[in-house]
């Protein structure tokens, strides 16, 4: 049995169709989704390999930590969840999720905070600050005049970059301002500036450049080191008529911002301080920040990986990957793209929708 | 064998009716399906619309009524889809030249074991981009795409058929002069009837409710013979000027395939600064590898720590694509793949068919079509 399946790839922000290809109920490939009008096809070699996820280190059954984290029923491990969350008042609890999650699950998981009365609860982008502008489209990039690039988006996110080389194509005049002494993105732009740092960029940028700012350019930036700084050139390039895209990090931190709080690694700092339970989707904090997380009474893991916040969590929840999941993602530029579910999650893993759904009901709250 | 010419039509109403000149085709498949002649049958389906076509495996006969009709927006490869995921199965496969072309020289590698795949050919005029396809009706034919229900190529126009059952329709050479129409590979093919498969069959030299085939094998034959002889088809003979009429529509073709040669890989071929700035754009991802059939070697040179120049911003176009050339040229197919997934928009192909065509003089090997392997091929990286 074997089948050819549209999908989204969420290996970045940027949205690109791919086709994965499933025999007996495994992903062994991706197969060319030409019929995509963002990427025609066409992928970057995270892209192509994006089936290798379905695989990779899955959490297939509930974990409950005993002496160690050992395999638990469905029942066990949630009603260890909702006996730890009813202990605890609700300024106490705290909800994360990453930006990798579906707009459905978003939207269950703020219900479900709500109804709880949680407030501790958001999305974290690490240095991306929520953004709410408008933001340019492909096609505005294939048809700009000019093109302003902070970052190397042509090596990092591709995809994007081909519409760069599109737009090159059809006479646009390209900039590009980076830290190092050459990007790729540099060596295929008309001219590139070298840069101290991304904080002196708007000190620092040639006054011509600006000046060729107009309706009919792009100001691309991606590659932050840190939000303070998007946040100030968002700020600055919007004083002028240009239209702008910021590159996201996870193939869903556009949706995210749409509809949670956003926490920048100092929030979430913060909150993981102000809370005794956390409860986690789909995301690592773990991996960033341990020792914020050592005050902590209970973790809930909920997602389709082993990862370092799993390993120190109370409860493991096994969720589903994307490719096991109907829903839609929101890109980069702002598009909503649905996906279908093409594949059963292993084991006794369950859809995440689901899994809050089910905290929900034992915890005696409507959704 | 000698070649033999015959039109065939499905007896079965339904796969008649809704199958493409007659549904001869869809009827050969479910006789091999229901007498247990093959495991599954691979063939295209429409997707989301005309513009989708998605690769599918059959493998209940009473399914094929749902592979039927042409779909000319899909240029798809299935001759590594099969080398990877399905060369353990009996299969039935319908085949573009191209298709067929990347099969033969798998079967020549022993990736495919021609003795467990029947190749059923389509003659192909050549394949449009999907994306491309979808601009294209809307700037030349005024019509918004998605209001489009089929489609087809006859007597070099592009023709596009209205839910309301109007059609409108323009001629192709005109189309191609602005940029669109046919991909620019299909454009410089020469394989339009695909004789390295076992039947090659399609609408040029038919009657209308008539499939034109050429049985090119003995396996071929049989599979027909079956097929007769069990209700699937019926057949007659064609006309003398029937086959007059498709040898000149082949004819026709090739010479401005050839016309087309001339133009991309001679007249309108990049120069070297033009390369230049090609190999700039170049991330080294590996689609254009990851996306020909011929590079089957499971350890890959490319990625051996001495071709490795993790240093360099652009990678060495000499030790990526050179290397790449030197293993593959000689046997380049001119699917085009490699050109149509790369994300960076290099024009790959033109450089692979051109320096293909020059072996090809010296040599007389054709990638695709001849029997034996590329002479001095070498073994070694297998």
């Amino acid at each position: 049995m074997m089948k050819v399946a549209h999908t989204i790839c969420p290996s970045c922000s940027v949205g690109c169709g791919v086709n994965l290809i499933i025999k007996d109920n495994e992903a062994v490939g991706t197969y060319p989704y030409k019929r995509h009008p963002l990427n025609e096809g066409k992928t970057c070699r995270k892209g192509r390999e994006c089936f290798k996820i379905v695989m990779e280190n899955r959490l297939k059954e509930p974990l409950l930590r005993g002496n160690g984290l050992k395999q638990s029923s469905w029942d066990a491990a949630l009603d260890a969840v909702v006996s730890q969350i009813k202990l605890h008042p609700a300024p106490e609890v705290g909800i994360i999720i990453s930006g990798k999650c579906t707009n459905e699950e978003y939207e269950t998981l703020k219900k479900f905070s709500k109804n709880l009365g949680v407030e501790n609860i958001g999305c974290h982008t690490g240095s991306v600050p929520s953004v709410d502008l408008g933001t340019a489209t492909l096609d505005d990039v294939e048809n700009s005049e000019f093109i302003l690039i902070i970052g190397d988006v042509i090596k990092e996110t591709p995809l994007l970059g081909r519409w760069i080389i599109l737009a090159k194509e059809n006479g646009a005049e390209i900039f590009a301002i980076d830290k190092p002494d050459e990007t790729l993105t540099g060596v295929n732009s008309h001219q590139y500036q070298q840069v101290e740092s991304i904080s002196s960029i708007i000190d620092e940028i040639d006054s011509t450049v600006l000046e060729k700012l107009s309706s009919q350019s792009t100001v691309i930036i991606s590659n932050l080191e840190n939000g303070d700084n998007f946040e100030k050139l968002l700020t600055f390039f919007n004083q002028y008529d240009t239209k702008i895209i910021p590159v996201f990090q996870d193939c869903n931190s556009r949706g995210a911002m749409n509809i949670l709080p956003i926490l920048s690694d100092d929030d979430l700092s913060d909150l993981l301080e102000k809370i005794k339970v956390l409860y986690v989707v789909g995301d690592d904090p773990a991996s960033i920040m341990i020792e914020s997380m050592k005050n902590l009474d209970f973790i809930i893991s909920q997602g389709c990986m082993v990862n370092e916040t799993t390993s120190i969590s109370d409860v493991v929840l096994p969720g589903s990957c994307w490719a096991e999941k109907t829903g839609s993602l929101t890109n980069t530029t702002g598009e909503t793209q649905e996906i279908s579910k093409i594949l059963e999650p292993p084991g006794n893993a369950l859809d995440d929708q689901n899994i809050i759904t089910k905290i929900a009901e034992k915890m005696g709250l409507e959704l | 064998m000698e070649s033999q010419f015959l039109l065939a039509k499905a007896k079965d109403d339904e796969l008649a009716v809704r199958g493409e000149c007659g549904g001869a085709v869809s009827a050969l498949f479910k006789y091999l399906l229901d007498q247990d002649l093959v495991d599954g049958v691979l063939t295209l389906t429409r997707g989301e619309d005309i513009y989708d076509g998605i690769p599918t495996l059959v493998e209940d006969s009473e399914d094929i009524i749902s592979t039927c009709g042409s779909l000319h927006c899909a240029p798809t490869m299935f001759g590594d889809l099969i080398s990877k995921h399905l060369s353990d199965m009996r299969l039935a496969v319908s085949v573009k030249p191209c298709d067929a072309m990347a099969i033969k020289e798998l079967e020549k590698r022993h990736q495919i074991n021609e003795n467990l795949i029947y190749k059923v050919g389509l003659n192909c005029g050549g394949s449009l981009m999907p994306i491309t396809a979808q601009k294209m009706i809307e700037v030349f034919y005024d019509v918004d795409p998605s209001e489009v229900v089929k489609e087809e190529i006859d007597k070099g126009k592009f023709i596009i058929e209205l839910a309301d059952g109007t059609h409108k329709s323009i001629e192709i050479d005109e189309l191609e002069e602005k940029g669109f129409g046919r991909r620019i590979n299909c454009q410089r093919c020469e394989l339009k009837i695909p004789r390295n498969a076992d039947l090659a069959s399609g609408n040029w030299g038919a009657e209308p409710g008539w499939t034109f085939i050429e049985v090119i094998t003995e396996k071929g034959k049989k599979l027909l013979d079956g097929a007769k002889k069990g209700g699937y088809i019926e057949v007659k003979t064609p006309s003398e000027k029937a086959i007059i009429i498709r040898g000149k529509i082949e004819n026709a073709m090739i010479k401005l395939a050839q016309k087309y040669q001339e133009k991309y890989l001679e007249e309108n071929y990049p120069n070297i600064e033009n390369w230049d700035e090609y190999w700039n754009h170049c991330i080294k991802c590996y689609a254009c590898r990851d996306a020909c059939s011929l590079c089957y070697c499971k350890e890959c040179d490319l990625e051996k720590e001495f071709y490795n120049d993790e240093d360099g911003v652009v990678p060495d176009p000499l030790t990526f694509q050179g290397v790449r050339m030197s293993h593959v040229y000689f046997s380049c197919i001119n699917c085009g793949q490699c050109e149509d997934v790369c994300p960076m928009e290099i024009p790959l192909a033109v450089i692979f068919h051109r320096m293909q065509k020059k072996y090809r003089d010296k040599t007389g090997f054709i990638p695709g079509v001849s029997e034996e392997l590329p002479p001095l091929f070498s073994p070694e990286k297998e």
